[in-house]
């Protein structure tokens, strides 16, 4: 970071071809490069130790690749996750939860790289993908329960006298829901990278004693990358506890 | 803050979200995930199938050890019997021959005594006879009478 720039830049959006489609700007940016090499990472990383995969036909064949180790445990984590939290009827929303899961997370680590960009480190990113998983969820709710979704808000065995109250709280509550889930994957992303920069540019400004706030990055990063795989879960799992709540209403 | 200053970006991050999105979600939809789970139900078929397999293959073995144990035990208990009739029946071939010699030896005993009897006998009423026959010629020459007239 050069001295007197602000430890926002590095999420200002650059434009890197100029599209325009129909009068709208859908220029391809550094934030659409980085969802490129995401999605390309995760399609490679996911897809290509099982193009190879032999049949297991003996107890050799029973020695996964080390590329396949890998695959198959993020792949038996959103598994069991969306067990753990769904049920076996989960099992049909289980490419959505992997896909948001695993677009995040590498999202979210592309980040941690110097000189990188953080897509998900923009608020209307992650509010598109937490009204597209609100959307999902409520259409869900109608189509599996009908108008019987609107039961939702009322908390079962409460006084009458008690739900002109609760269901308005609910109602709100339910609909504060794509805010909360976009708004805190944004603001840790935002918070972590600045508190990064922030400290880099002391490390410059201090000169010797630069040292000190040299180690705290190096252990912030550290745990930014915790954070990274942790937003990640969170969204997953809310997502899955919100398509169990779609599924079961109680 | 860049992220809500730079509106006239929000619809290229938007039309890239989705376009990206949809993409990642289509080919883990239709060809990454199927494929895994392909993969890792071929896997557990596989593993399940040979946990079946040796199951049965120590129920084939125990089967085997039971049969052989059987097989043994009888083997044994056929054996002890054989040997027991054996003693048995060399005790009383034994027992038997011991008896039948016994009265052999009993039976020529009487044959022998029946016999030294028979010859005592004989040579008493020879020795009586010739007794009588010099008795009777010591007469005749004494009283001269003729030996057909002497009576003992």
């Amino acid at each position: 970071m050069a001295k007197g720039e602000s430890p926002l830049k590095q999420f200002e959006i650059q434009p890197i071809v100029d599209i325009n489609f129909l009068g709208f700007d859908i220029s391809f940016t550094n934030s659409a490069l980085w969802m490129t090499i995401t999605t390309a990472f995760i399609l490679i990383f996911f897809t290509v130790p099982f193009l190879k995969a032999k049949k297991t036909n003996s107890v050799s064949d029973l020695y996964p690749t080390r590329m396949q180790v890998a695959a198959e445990l993020g792949f038996n984590f959103i598994n069991s996750l969306l067990a753990d939290t769904v049920g076996k009827e989960g099992k049909k929303y289980f490419p959505l939860v992997f896909t948001l899961f695993m677009f995040i997370l590498f999202g979210n680590l592309f980040g941690m790289i110097p000189y990188s960009f953080t897509f998900t480190s923009h608020i209307i990113v992650t509010l598109a993908l937490a009204m597209g998983v609100f959307i999902f969820v409520t259409v869900l709710g109608f189509v599996k329960h009908g108008v019987k979704f609107f039961s939702f808000f009322v908390i079962p065995g409460l006084p009458i006298y008690m739900l002109p109250l609760l269901i308005p709280i609910e109602i709100i509550s339910y609909l504060s829901r794509p805010i909360s889930l976009s708004v805190r994957l944004f603001a840790n992303m935002l918070a972590g990278h600045t508190l990064l920069k922030v400290f880099a540019g002391f490390v410059s400004a201090l000169g010797f004693f630069g040292i000190l706030p040299l180690v705290f990055i190096i252990a912030l990063t550290g745990l930014e990358i915790l954070i990274a795989f942790l937003q990640a879960y969170v969204f997953a799992i809310l997502t899955c506890l919100y398509i169990n709540d779609a599924l079961h209403l109680h | 803050m860049p992220q809500l200053e730079q509106v006239e970006f929000f619809i290229s991050q938007l039309f890239w979200l989705g376009v990206f999105f949809v993409v990642l979600f289509s080919v883990l939809t239709y060809i990454t995930l199927p494929k895994i789970r392909a993969f890792l139900n071929q896997r557990d078929d596989f593993v399940k199938s040979h946990i079946s397999k040796q199951d049965d293959l120590i129920k084939k073995a125990e089967s085997i050890i039971e049969n052989y144990e059987t097989k043994l035990n009888e083997a044994k208990n056929e054996a002890s019997k054989l040997i027991s009739d054996a003693k048995d029946k060399a005790l009383q071939d034994s027992e038997s021959l011991i008896k039948s010699t016994e009265e052999k030896i009993q039976r020529e005993i009487k044959i022998t005594e029946e016999r030294v009897a028979k010859e005592k006998d004989l040579a008493i009423s020879e020795l009586k006879d010739q007794l009588k026959d010099s008795a009777t010629n010591f007469i005749s020459k004494v009283t001269k009478i003729e030996k057909g007239n002497i009576n003992i």
